[in-house]
């Protein structure tokens, strides 16, 4: 796939996002930003072909979770705003450079974006997913019937994460009655 | 920049991108102070993962996986599913963190990382 102008700035938007999340100094503003950054992905995920994951990045990525950023900011502090930018430290810029040049190095040996014959893409695993999803559980978004039939357990382990996280949640913020 | 390196940006610029967000992600998790941003950075760590995953999925000309008669050629599912399950759990995540959160400035007043340090030294 070539470069779309529409790809082009959504990446460009997403990016900028994400840089407006990591140096507002005001959380609010922050939270704000990583919200618009939620939107942004979800849109690439639509243009990639992935409404499923686009739907729930929408829903939980840029609902769910600004919403519960913005409870722990109501019920919190945010810090004196007395500058707009948080100030660069070069120590962690020079640590997450060389992160960045270490990851990006590695980047010409995967193979192009939309290549048919990629290893994910032409590998047989998808292959028996599309051939056979439909044909074995009456479902036909192939998405759905990996999630819910062939990876079952592996949405039951979801299920037990959340759970996991309610009650985590719940026992954290109890008040102590007798303090 | 020589054509090769161009060449590269045209055919893999999402993954440059992934390799940024991973970027933004860790000085975040790394160099805020302020915990909420922490766990931001935290989630835009994680979803610099799930571009690559969604962007490993893509086929040019592909549609999403929904089968219908002649409809293909299709995107791969599976990665989808992974990043469905990494989604909610990423989210589950979050919770619990800003619930710590909400605990820890309760108990101590304040949010500030060297803060927060010093009053757990003195």
């Amino acid at each position: 796939m070539t470069l779309t102008l529409l790809e082009g700035a959504l990446l460009l938007f997403v990016l900028g996002c994400a840089l407006g999340a990591a140096l507002l100094r005001d959380t609010l503003a922050s939270v704000m930003s990583f919200a618009a950054y939620s939107l942004g992905v979800s849109i690439l995920w639509l243009i990639l072909q992935a409404p499923d994951v686009g739907l729930t990045e929408a829903a939980v990525g840029a609902g769910i979770m600004t919403i519960l950023l913005l409870v722990a900011l109501a019920n919190t502090v945010t810090p004196n705003a007395d500058r707009l930018l948080e100030s660069i430290n070069p120590r962690t810029l020079v640590l997450v450079g060389g992160f960045v040049l270490v990851m990006g190095a590695t980047v010409p040996a995967l193979p192009a974006i939309g290549d048919p014959t990629a290893p994910v893409v032409g590998g047989e695993v998808t292959q028996y997913y599309l051939d056979n999803a439909y044909k074995q559980t009456d479902v036909k978004n192939a998405v759905t019937a990996v999630l819910a039939a062939y990876r079952g357990f592996d949405t039951l382990g979801e299920a037990v994460v959340v759970f996991a996280a309610g009650v985590a949640a719940l026992s954290v913020l109890r008040r102590e009655v007798f303090a | 920049m020589t054509p090769l390196q161009l060449d590269l940006l045209t055919t893999h610029y999402n993954y440059y991108a992934v390799v940024l967000l991973l970027g933004i992600g860790l000085y975040m998790l790394v160099e805020s102070a302020n915990l909420v941003k922490k766990v931001i950075g935290m989630n835009v760590f994680q979803t610099g993962i799930f571009l690559f995953f969604i962007t490993l999925a893509y086929r040019t000309g592909g549609n999403p996986p929904v089968i219908t008669d002649g409809g293909g050629p299709y995107v791969s599912p599976l990665p989808h599913v992974l990043i469905l399950t990494a989604i909610v759990v990423g989210v589950s995540l979050t919770a619990v963190a800003l619930a710590l959160i909400v605990r820890i400035y309760s108990e101590y007043g304040t949010l500030d990382e060297e803060t927060l340090e010093q009053l757990y030294y003195d």
